[in-house]
């Protein structure tokens, strides 16, 4: 029949534009594909791609520039030992090509983690453990640190350090302790830190300047800051806010955590595990720094409700009625740097991650700057870290730490994708921070980042114990039911309490028992 | 049944009322239209933008100056091509797939008889009452064990038999006449004639619709890709647009934007040269011509 | 014979006034039949054959999906049906835990609170869409210049074209309370700005409309199939008869179209319940738990805490939820829809 012959036609059409497009799909990838083979840097055979490249991925400029070429599948890297590495590959890849100059017989294979959710990411390693698909490096910040090793994850790495102490010495030297007692657990250190992100204030310069501020003193107080924040909030003639003096982004890291800590409080109750003397004894001896600091931090229990952060949340609460702080809204950074960016926000707190983030959502040198975080009762600062970890069910575990090793050396560091171009998150290494990192995207007052651990060494990690998932869910949670004003911050704050602790009664092994 | 009889002006008037009527809904229908279309003319303007004027309202929907320069980020920072061509291969390849399939299982529980149908009916249908998260941890070490994992097939395969596509299909069949198979069958008909040659045409819409929508879907999917695929040259488009968001979410959202435009054109592209098809198949899947 | 089926699909295929062509068709069959040969006697199967082969076919089609259903999907499911008996973090081995996770369950306000999250999402999720898919299938099927409404399908459509999260992506940015351009343009109408994602009482009702912009195109295409096909000749007796547009659309169309409300409803229902990634992208489930979804409950626990065990718990109650819910749907659907 006409009509059948038609509606056959008709799906051929379909499924030909379908063809259609995958066919010229594939001859654009092709050519590209042979553009890229071309350009082979320097040092790289041209032949056996697969073989030379780690994964499979097609020679790129030598130019730390991640350029995306199509890449061939990754061929079987016969004969070679494959690191499996959870880490973005563009970012990651001249770290590792750093290593396999060294090892020209380890290939690499990278787990993508850019762009996606901390339960995505362990959705994806459970799956792959699951599966049987050891993982040797796996990547972990101040929320799963304690998780994974209170679970059996990450491997205790003080064998390691102390056989490879004369190495490593330089490395300790370089870093502020507070980082590295973040990533021990009962005495021993599971991660060497890599990047950290501590909370300072990041203001518009250009609205500063209009009206009439200059840089804060470094020890500006909370009321210097309200001040600030109120001359900076802008309304229209109706009433509406047309700029924000303060704006934050509801989670555990920034939000109003900093608040929390610059009152003198926490969310939950501070403890220094015993131990870690085989370290800071070795590496940290006449760092005054170090005094007293022990086998990494146990926060025992909670203390949502300490007058403290009731206080601290009637604070953000009042600067919500007051029309300074936008609505408090989930989610990453990416709206916050939107209004930042066009001059709506003021001040916001960040961290080094934002010098990098800012200059790609188009702002330029000199249209921000940062500086310490307020003043309240001290100035005590909140900060996450991050690094890699090895996992204990890793096959190549020696080889692994091998790699761990050229990661966090200087020349690791200085290559690796995430410090290059532009810095996207702040390098735990003190001789790092120089003014060339900073001098194409700012901020001017680059130095406060590390001072913030130089100077205040009280700063300590956000409060993250093995069940730190849980704990964000219930912080943000309530604070979001506080700032929406559904309730007031005393009531959240004891409802939370609560909660937390028929979490922590959940959960009686974080900690050995006192 | 007593019918309203009308006089000659009366009905005069309600011609005009019933124009009336027609313009009005009209113009309902073309204002819906435009809010309806509004995020996309949105998600477009800003992915022409800086990012930094995003949040400016009046929102300007005619970007001033067109920042071409969002979406050669998207082609520099991701496989582009490549990735596409990934999701054309599964989207496609599981359409059909799916289209078979379904046809097949939706006729037979429309109309075969065979013992245990019911129960088997049911087997099927509830594979879809469980929310993939659920289910991905068993599936991945399945797909691992079959050699597939970081491989397209890993995606096809598995989607291949649909629950949803034979519930689909099986309600079009049964809204076929059952005097169509009598006269065949009198005739001595086999049942792949009767199937293939009545059946099968009276279905177009039906299958027209599971392609349209299983298209869509597989184009769209992002948390499967996730978990089967691990290098960036096998990703779908869908997954490979995470990487635009940037560590901490700090990717500039125009790029991110530019991303979801780049990724959405294919699929109009397909339903709208579908839409030929579509239109026929709804007009002819039926008992009036 | 394959005459005779072409004969009987042709005729009925044309648009007759009036004469139903079936009884002409039918006629023209049983001419046929009276004079059969010797060898369609030969070929004339016995009833029990008959069953048989018929039975045969029926697995014979149904085989692909089965089979395949049943490896990809029944496995995993039944795997994460009794893993909710069990107590895994993936890392050490499983351990039984019987009946714990379900105690955990029912006292777990979070988990309760997001299954009648969950349940009053679904009742206004299905009810809008498919009442507004249905208006405006109808309002398209009469309008008259054919590229307008050609124009207007597509323009309803567009939205599925969308990925679920790229929409949500889009529309977080839209319903910002300060900045978003919706509350722009509520502005204008001197509506005061919603704190729609910030607050507990605007987040449901923002989910809901993003769903809806998003999903009820395709269940107003569906009903425009459904319309399209109404044998023309019975809604012409009616209007004949003089049955007013009100009777028409309640004692015809809409039973006509039962079996396509039937399959929306059904669909509909058993996506609603499994709502994830819009509550996930645009609000995380905040404020508080104002838009947790069953499903994120499950997700987080599985996920985030590394408790697989109770997340498959979770996972098993909304499967008995689900389960429930459509058993129910069929039950009233063999009442209520209407099949020719």
């Amino acid at each position: 029949m006409s009509s059948q012959v038609l509606s056959r036609r008709g799906f051929l059409r379909v499924f030909g534009v379908g063809i259609g497009m995958t066919v010229l799909a594939a001859c654009g990838g092709a050519a590209s594909q042979s553009g890229a083979s071309t350009a082979a840097a320097p040092g790289q055979q041209p032949t056996s791609v697969a073989a030379a490249t780690p994964a499979g991925q097609s020679a790129a400029a030598t130019t730390a520039a991640p350029v995306a070429e199509t890449q061939t599948p990754p061929a079987a890297s016969a004969g070679k030992t494959v690191l499996r590495v959870q880490a973005n590959p563009d970012e990651e890849k001249p770290t590792e090509d750093l290593f396999i100059q060294q090892h020209p017989d380890v290939a690499f294979d990278n787990l993508s983690i850019t762009g996606i959710d901390h339960e995505e990411v362990a959705s994806k390693i459970l799956s792959m453990v699951a599966a049987g698909q050891p993982i040797d490096l796996g990547y972990a910040a101040t929320e799963a640190t304690q998780l994974y090793a209170g679970q059996g994850l990450s491997l205790a790495l003080d064998d390691y350090v102390k056989r490879d102490a004369d190495t490593l010495k330089e490395y300790f030297a370089d870093v502020h302790p507070s980082l590295v007692e973040a990533m021990m657990y009962e005495g021993s250190l599971y991660q060497l830190p890599f990047d950290f992100n501590a909370a300072n204030m990041y203001y518009n310069t250009k609205v500063f300047a209009e009206a009439g501020f200059k840089h804060p003193a470094d020890d500006w107080s909370k009321d210097d800051f309200y001040n600030i924040a109120k001359t900076l909030t802008k309304k229209d003639s109706s009433g509406q806010a047309t700029a924000f003096g303060y704006g934050w982004i509801n989670r555990l890291w920034g939000s109003w955590m900093p608040w929390i800590f610059v009152n003198g409080s926490n969310l939950l109750t501070e403890e220094r595990a015993p131990g870690g003397a085989w370290l800071w004894d070795t590496f940290y001896k006449d760092d005054p720094a170090a005094k007293g600091r022990g086998g990494g931090w146990r926060w025992r229990k909670p203390k949502a409700n300490d007058p403290a952060n009731v206080e601290a949340l009637d604070f953000m609460v009042q600067l919500y009625n007051e029309g300074i702080t936008p609505a408090v809204e989930l989610g990453g950074g990416g709206t916050l740097q939107g209004f930042f960016s066009s001059g709506k926000l003021a001040m916001t707190p960040a961290g080094g991650f934002w010098s990098g983030g800012l200059h790609n959502a188009g702002m330029k040198r000199g249209d921000f700057d940062v500086q310490l975080f307020p003043k309240w009762k001290n100035q005590r600062h909140q900060f996450g870290t991050a690094s890699l970890f090895i996992f204990k069910q890793s096959p190549h575990k020696d080889l692994a730490w091998e790699y761990y090793k050229v990661r966090i050396s200087k020349e690791g560091m200085k290559v690796h994708g995430v410090f290059n171009p532009v810095t996207l998150t702040t390098p735990t290494r003190r001789s790092m921070m120089t003014a060339e990192r900073f001098a194409e995207t700012g901020p001017e007052h680059w130095q406060v980042f590390y001072d913030t651990l130089d100077k205040h060494p009280d700063t300590a990690p956000i409060p993250a114990p093995p069940v730190s998932n849980a704990e964000t869910t219930l912080f943000t949670s309530y604070t979001a039911k506080a700032m929406a004003l559904e309730m007031k911050p005393q009531e959240a704050l004891d409802a939370l309490q609560k909660e937390l602790e028929a979490l922590f009664a959940r959960n009686p092994k974080m900690y050995p028992a006192e | 049944m007593a019918g309203k009889r009308r006089t000659a002006l009366g009905q005069v008037v309600a011609n005009w009322r019933y124009r009336f009527g027609r313009v009005a809904i009209t113009m309902v229908l073309l204002f819906l239209s435009i809010v309806v279309l509004f995020p996309f003319i949105w998600v477009l303007a800003t992915s022409l933008r800086e990012p930094a004027k995003s949040f400016s309202v009046p929102p300007e929907l005619i970007p001033k100056d067109f920042v071409w320069g969002n979406y050669r980020e998207v082609f520099r920072r991701i496989p582009f091509w490549k990735q596409m061509t990934n999701s054309f291969f599964v989207a496609t390849t599981v359409v059909v797939g799916q289209v078979i399939t379904a046809s097949l299982a939706g006729y037979a529980f429309a109309h075969l008889r065979f013992p245990g149908k019911t129960v088997l009916f049911w087997v099927i249908m509830a594979t879809m009452m469980i929310p993939l998260q659920a289910t991905i941890i068993p599936v991945f070490v399945l797909i691992t064990k079959l050699g597939l994992a970081d491989h397209l097939e890993a995606l096809i395969l598995p989607s291949l038999p649909t629950a949803f596509g034979t519930f689909l299909l099986r309600q079009y069949f049964l809204q076929v006449p059952g005097e169509f198979e009598e006269a065949a069958k009198i005739d001595g008909a086999s049942d792949w004639t009767i199937f293939s040659r009545v059946y099968l045409p009276l279905v177009r819409t039906g299958q027209a619709v599971l392609a349209v929508l299983v298209f869509n879907g597989m184009w769209n999917e992002f948390f499967r890709p996730l978990i089967f695929l691990t290098s960036k040259e096998r990703f779908t488009i869908t997954l490979g647009l995470n990487d635009l968001k940037g560590y901490m979410e700090t990717g500039s959202i125009s790029v991110v934007l530019a991303g979801i435009v780049l990724a959405t054109l294919p699929v109009v592209a397909i339903y709208l040269a579908g839409q030929r098809f579509f239109v026929e198949g709804i007009m002819m899947g039926g008992l009036k011509g | 014979m394959g005459r005779a089926v072409a004969t009987y699909v042709w005729a009925y295929s044309q648009k007759e006034q009036g004469v139903s062509t079936l009884s002409t068709a039918r006629e023209r069959l049983e001419r046929r039949k009276t004079g059969t040969t010797w060898l369609a006697k030969l070929r004339e199967p016995t009833l029990k054959g008959i069953a048989r082969r018929e039975a045969l076919t029926g697995y014979l089609f149904v085989a692909p999906t089965l089979l395949g259903i049943l490896v990809f999907s029944a496995g995993p499911v039944i795997a994460s049906l009794g893993l909710s008996f069990f107590s895994w973090n993936v890392f050490s081995p499983a351990q039984l835990v019987g009946f714990a996770n379900y105690q955990r369950l029912f006292g777990d306000t979070r988990v309760l609170i997001s299954f009648a999250n969950t349940l009053r999402l679904v009742l206004a999720l299905v009810l809008l869409e498919l009442l507004c898919a249905l208006l405006l299938a109808m309002a398209l099927e009469g309008t008259r210049p054919a590229w307008l409404r050609y124009f207007f399908r597509t323009a309803f459509f567009f939205p599925l074209l969308m990925s679920g999260a790229a929409a949500a992506i889009a529309w977080s940015y839209m319903l910002h309370k300060e900045f978003g351009v919706v509350n722009y343009y509520l502005g204008l109408l001197w509506i005061p700005k919603i704190p729609w994602l910030a607050s507990a009482r605007w987040a449901l009702p923002a989910i809901v409309i993003v769903y809806i912009w998003r999903q009820a195109g395709f269940y107003m295409v569906l009903f425009m199939g459904g319309l399209s096909n109404m044998p023309q000749e019975v809604l012409d007796a009616a209007r004949v008869d003089g049955a007013t547009g009100w009777r028409r659309l309640w004692h015809i169309v809409l039973p006509l179209l039962s079996p396509t409300v039937f399959f929306a409803a059904i669909i509909g229902v058993i996506g609603a319940l499994q709502l994830f990634d819009e509550p996930y992208i645009m609000t995380r489930g905040g404020p508080g738990d104002a838009t947790r979804t069953a499903v994120m409950t499950m997700y987080e626990a599985a996920f985030k805490n590394l408790e697989l065990g109770y997340g498959s718990a979770i996972a098993l109650l909304l499967f008995v939820l689900i389960l429930v819910v459509t058993l129910t749907q069929f039950w009233a659907g063999e009442r209520f829809v209407f099949y020719q």
